[in-house]
């Protein structure tokens, strides 16, 4: 088996309401190796975000423990997590979070802009070209994101996410603001990045597009289990 | 980020609102302006201070009668402040080394045919001296600033001496266009003139003036006049005695105080001042020493100062906190963006640079407009305080400091603030 990028040991989040405390997630077990395509499938409510939010580095587990490419990831600082996040991890997200002021090369950059002094301007500018051509945008690198049709503002969100190389690339609902075509356009680059190697966790309440991942796991009330349905392919 | 990266980001977020900006700058631009011209008050109450010093030496104390303001009327007061005051002065106190004594009054005189109508002035002979000192004029085309002699003074002839000032003798010295204006061109020297009902005999021409001070020329030509000894205006052409204007020197400036409590008691007892019911003396008098003059400078730019510097801190103060909420506001209208930047790898010094290079940014363009239009205000200021204002150098940078600093001071709340979002919430603010 290759190399194991994230693992999960009984990791809970629990948020505290006044007087209640909701269990947002429950003592969730995941393991994911290089190379796998997961998706994590549930209503809304259920927990799914709140798992990605914490294997993003974005929030911390109240109980359990996590381990990114065999980091401990519990004891470090807010700056820690944020270094490691810069270059570790690859987010995609649902409303594409482009900044509006930057060119398409620039939102591809960004994240390198944050590695302080490895990358000059040039640099930036060629890797962020790189990765604009690998989603098929090279055309567009000096176009705002208004500029852009709701799909090729997710190539260029999935290129920023490409451009460090990350370990795993997180995708919240890739496709949940894109008509059907689109949609279907965004899950074959995945699923041919995938191909190529790269590790990426789904998380989806659309069947249609969890049909794309390797293994399946769905969330119910903030429970984590491996879907008997898995290795269904296209 | 580096810095040429966040400037980038400074300057795009700025110039997105630009109107915002500028309303912004508006309180860091005011009070810039008035820190520039608070110090060119300083500067300009300093350099007019320093003038002064060229007119009255260290050693001198000006004397003259009091006026009082009485139905409307500047009026003197009590007893006249007489030749003879300041006669008996030289012999009474040791410390007076010389006083310079001078009146004045509008005559008529005339030549012939020709008549005009002039300022007399009575001197001592010494109280030339006085004049060629005094900084106020020179001769014209004199290179300023270069010191003259009483020879340079005279244009032909001589000026009259200590024994024609005792004697009251019947002399005079025309101003050069005076001169002129008598006799057509002809020497005048020798020659017997009329001033008023009294004939008296050309000595000599003062040589063609010019006012120090560039102001002054378009006031009075100071190349009209007629120079005469002291006791004989008085004598002449005054019905009753008239107040002189003592300038005294004194033997050692260092003990100029001294000189003047002398000088006080001896006046008091001369004019029977006595002390009233609340101990305070009615003088009837007034005197003067650079000291003086320094401190009613210094007072009065001291005061207007005082305004501008108010009205500086409640700019930059006002100014500041109008940064702080611009910049609180554009935090939250930016929470997405600080989203995005932390999940992509910003910490969280990355985003309190960015905000406050943004913040700097707007202090800063306000801290140079303020500069310009300080730089503009100085005449305005000047004219206000009826004083002189100069641009003070210094204050180029200082002001360009305070804005930045102000920028700093007040952006660093709402860039901390934006630093300590919490990703996922921002990333899903709307």
């Amino acid at each position: 088996m290759s190399d194991v990028v994230i693992r999960t040991e009984k990791i809970t989040r629990t948020y505290s309401m006044g007087d209640n405390v909701v269990t947002a997630l429950r003592d969730a077990d995941l393991t994911v190796h290089a190379g796998e395509f997961i998706a994590l499938m549930g209503a809304s409510g259920s927990g799914k975000s709140t798992l990605l939010n914490l294997l993003g580095l974005l929030d911390r587990a109240t109980a359990g423990e996590y381990w990114l490419e065999g980091t401990v990831v519990s004891t470090l600082r807010r700056d820690q997590l944020a270094h490691l996040r810069g270059r570790r991890i690859g987010f995609i997200f649902q409303n594409f979070n482009l900044l509006p002021r930057l060119s398409a090369w620039e939102n591809v950059a960004l994240p390198l802009a944050y590695r302080q002094g490895e990358f000059r301007g040039q640099d930036q500018l060629n890797r962020a070209r790189e990765a604009l051509s690998r989603v098929q945008l090279d055309h567009r690198l000096e176009h705002n994101p208004t500029e852009l049709s709701g799909g090729e503002r997710q190539r260029v969100a999935i290129a920023r996410a490409l451009i460090t190389q990350p370990a795993v690339i997180l995708a919240d609902e890739p496709t949940g603001n894109l008509d059907s075509n689109t949609g279907v356009e965004i899950m074959h680059l995945l699923k041919e990045l995938n191909e190529e190697g790269r590790t990426i966790i789904l998380v989806t309440h659309d069947m249609n597009v969890a049909r794309y991942a390797s293994r399946i796991y769905q969330m119910r009330d903030g429970v984590l289990k491996e879907s008997e349905s898995a290795h269904v392919t296209h | 980020m580096s810095l040429t990266d966040l400037l980038r980001t400074a300057f795009r977020s700025v110039a997105a609102n630009k109107l915002r900006a500028a309303l912004t700058m508006l309180g860091v631009v005011i009070g810039v302006a008035s820190v520039i011209a608070m110090l060119a008050l300083g500067n300009g109450a300093r350099a007019a201070v320093d003038a002064t010093f060229q007119s009255l030496g260290a050693n001198q104390i000006q004397i003259g009668q009091r006026f009082a303001m009485e139905d409307g009327e500047f009026q003197t007061t009590g007893k006249t402040l007489t030749f003879a005051d300041g006669l008996d002065m030289l012999a009474t106190i040791p410390l007076v080394e010389r006083v310079e004594m001078s009146v004045s009054k509008t005559v008529k005189a005339r030549f012939g045919k020709n008549t005009v109508e002039i300022n007399t002035i009575g001197t001592t002979a010494d109280a030339i001296e006085g004049i060629a000192s005094s900084g106020d004029i020179q001769p014209l085309g004199w290179k300023s600033g270069a010191s003259f002699s009483t020879e340079d003074l005279l244009g032909d002839g001589r000026f009259f001496s200590a024994d024609e000032v005792y004697a009251g003798a019947p002399v005079c010295v025309l101003g050069y266009q005076t001169a002129l204006d008598l006799f057509s061109g002809d020497n005048p020297i020798g020659e017997t003139i009329w001033v008023e009902r009294t004939r008296c005999t050309v000595i000599g021409v003062v040589t063609e003036l010019e006012s120090t001070d560039v102001q002054q020329r378009y006031r009075s030509d100071p190349n009209e006049g007629l120079l005469m000894p002291i006791s004989t205006v008085i004598q002449t052409l005054y019905e009753e005695e008239p107040s002189v204007y003592m300038v005294v020197h004194v033997t050692d400036a260092n003990r100029i105080s001294e000189a003047k409590e002398q000088i006080t008691s001896y006046l008091r007892e001369r004019h029977q001042i006595e002390q009233d019911a609340e101990g305070n003396y009615q003088d009837d008098f007034d005197m003067l020493t650079r000291n003086d003059i320094l401190g009613q400078q210094q007072e009065a730019a001291r005061t207007f100062s005082l305004l501008l510097a108010a009205m500086a801190t409640v700019s930059l103060v006002v100014g500041g906190i109008g940064i702080m909420n611009v910049m609180l506001v554009s935090v939250t209208e930016r929470t997405r963006e600080i989203g995005v930047r932390l999940a992509v790898g910003a910490e969280q010094r990355d985003i309190v640079s960015q905000f406050l290079l943004e913040s700097i940014l707007i202090s800063a363009s306000g801290g140079l407009a303020g500069i310009v239009l300080g730089i503009l205000a100085i005449p305005l200021a000047a004219a206000l305080n009826q004083g002189v204002a100069l641009l003070y150098p210094g204050s180029i940078p200082l002001a360009f400091g305070v804005a930045v600093l102000i920028g700093i001071v007040f952006g660093l709340y709402p860039a901390i603030r934006a630093s300590r979002l919490d990703p996922i919430e921002a990333l899903r603010y709307e």
